[in-house]
C-alpha cells in the first residue's frame, strides 16, 4: 500500500537498505521520447557535495562510498512495463559520515527543447521503498501532481540523532538538473 | 574541474551498440580540427600572414588517487636545451613515449591540414599496468595567448577512439561552443578502467591557459 505522503511530511526510515524508483510509459504518439532522470545529491554540512562523485545521475552511477547505486539510465521509459524504470539503491549504513543530506530530484532530460512538461508523461510515478519489506513508504504520480513541471524535487533523507528520517518535499520546478547541480557545486556545470 | 550534464558521452569500450566486442590491445586516441579562416576566400588569397594553429595532444595517466605519480625528471637536449616531465607519467612533445612503450604520441602536427587526426595518442589499454586509473586526454594551442588563438575560433574539433583494427568505437564533436571562447586548452576526454574493462568519457572542460602545466598542477602530489 502507498502512502501518498503530504508535502513536508517526515517519516522515519529505521531500516538501511531502501531504494528510490522512477517509473512512466515510453510516449506512444508521435515526437520525442520522454526521457526522465533520477538524481541524488549527497549534501555535506556546508550544503555542498564534499566532491563531484557524490552527485549520482546517470552519468555516474556509484558514490564513492558505495551507499548509493543507480541503476542506469533509461532514455525512454521502456525499461520495465509497469516497474521501475530507473532506481537508485542506498545502504544507508555506508554513507560517508561527512553526508548529512541525500536530497532527489527527477527532471525530464531536454524538456525545454522537446516542449515536454510531466503532463504528457503517462504514468509517471517516483516513490521510495523499504527493500526488506518491498513497502512503498511514500509516492508522488507525477503528471497529476506537477503537471506543467519539468522537475520535482522529491524529498530528502536526513540525518537526526544518527538515525536517518526521510521528508518528503514534492516541489515542482519549470527547471533542468543543472540549476539543481548548481545549487550544490561550484565548479563548472557543462550543459 | 568540471561535472558534464551531457547524455551519451560515456561508452564501454568493450562493446558497441551491435554488441561487437572491439579490439583493445591497441586503441588509437585521435584528435582532429579545422581552424576557421578569418575573413574566408580572399582572406586566404591576401592574407596568410597570421601564424598557424599549433595544437598539441597531451595524456595524463592517473593513478587510484586520481594523480601524475612520476612526472619524470629534467634532462638536458643534445641541442643543449634543458626540458622537464621527461620519461615521466606524462605524454607530450617533449616526451612522446612512455618508459613502459604501452603509451606513445605519434608526432607534433603543427598546422592542422588536412583530412582526419591531426595529432594521435596510441594506447595499449590492456598491457598498461594497473596502477594506472585513468587516462586524461588534453589539447592544447602552443603559444595561444600570445597568438590571440583560442578554441572558440576552431571548427570541426573531434576526439574519435579506434580499435587495434581500425574500427570506430566512438567519435564526439567538441566545436561551436560559447564556452569556448578565448580557452586555449582543453580537456578532451578521459579512458577509465569501470568493472574489469575500460570506459571512455567525452569532457570537453574547457581552460584559459596555454600551458598544460598549469592543468597539471591539479594533478600532483603536493
Amino acid at each position: 500500500m502507498a502512502i501518498n505522503l503530504q508535502k513536508g511530511q517526515r517519516i522515519d526510515i529505521g531500516l538501511s537498505r531502501i531504494s528510490v524508483g522512477l517509473g512512466w510509459d515510453p510516449n506512444e504518439g508521435t515526437g520525442h521520447d520522454f526521457d526522465l532522470d533520477a538524481s541524488a545529491f549527497m549534501i555535506d554540512a556546508n550544503r555542498l557535495i564534499p566532491a563531484e562523485d557524490f552527485f549520482i545521475f546517470y552519468g555516474n552511477t556509484d558514490s564513492p562510498d558505495h551507499a548509493l547505486h543507480h541503476t542506469g539510465d533509461d532514455p525512454t521509459g521502456g525499461n520495465s512495463e509497469d516497474g521501475d524504470d530507473e532506481t537508485i539503491e542506498i545502504d544507508l549504513s555506508k554513507v560517508d559520515a561527512r553526508v548529512e543530506e541525500i536530497l532527489f530530484v527527477v527532471t525530464i532530460h531536454d524538456a525545454v527543447q522537446r516542449r515536454q512538461n510531466f503532463g504528457q508523461v503517462r504514468s509517471s510515478y517516483i516513490r521510495i521503498v523499504d527493500n526488506t519489506s518491498n513497502q512503498e513508504i511514500a509516492k508522488y504520480e507525477l503528471e497529476e501532481d506537477f503537471s506543467v513541471e519539468t522537475a520535482v524535487e522529491f524529498g530528502r533523507l536526513y540525518k537526526r540523532n544518527n538515525k536517518w528520517k526521510f521528508e518528503a518535499s514534492g516541489i515542482g520546478y519549470k527547471e533542468d538538473l543543472a540549476y539543481f547541480l548548481g545549487k550544490y557545486y561550484k565548479g563548472q556545470i557543462i550543459k | 574541474m568540471a561535472i558534464s550534464l551531457v547524455k551519451g558521452q560515456t561508452i564501454d569500450l568493450r562493446k558497441s551498440d551491435r554488441g561487437e566486442t572491439f579490439d583493445l590491445s591497441t586503441v588509437t586516441m585521435g584528435l582532429g580540427w579545422d581552424v576557421r579562416k578569418k575573413g574566408g576566400f580572399l582572406g586566404k588569397l591576401f592574407g596568410g600572414n597570421e601564424p598557424e594553429y599549433d595544437l598539441d595532444a597531451v595524456a595524463f595517466l592517473l593513478d587510484e588517487n586520481g594523480k601524475v605519480a612520476d612526472l619524470g625528471q629534467t634532462v638536458q637536449r643534445p641541442d643543449g636545451r634543458r626540458v622537464g616531465l621527461y620519461g615521466g607519467d606524462v605524454i607530450f612533445f617533449n616526451s612522446m613515449r612512455h618508459p613502459s612503450g604501452n603509451i606513445w604520441l605519434t608526432g607534433d602536427n603543427r598546422t592542422g591540414a588536412g583530412d582526419g587526426d591531426d595529432e594521435q595518442i596510441i594506447v595499449k589499454l590492456e598491457s598498461l599496468d594497473e596502477k594506472y586509473q585513468k587516462i586524461l586526454f588534453l589539447v592544447t594551442i602552443y603559444q595561444g595567448r600570445h597568438n590571440g588563438q583560442h578554441f572558440g575560433m576552431i571548427d570541426n574539433a573531434f576526439i574519435r577512439a579506434v580499435d587495434a583494427r581500425g574500427r570506430e568505437i566512438a567519435k564526439f564533436s567538441l566545436s561551436g561552443e560559447v564556452a569556448f571562447n578565448n580557452m586555449c586548452s582543453l580537456v578532451f576526454a578521459e579512458a577509465y578502467r569501470k568493472d574489469g574493462g575500460w570506459k571512455f568519457r567525452a569532457l570537453g572542460t574547457p581552460q584559459a591557459t596555454d600551458n598544460f602545466v598549469d592543468i597539471l598542477k591539479a594533478y600532483v602530489y603536493q
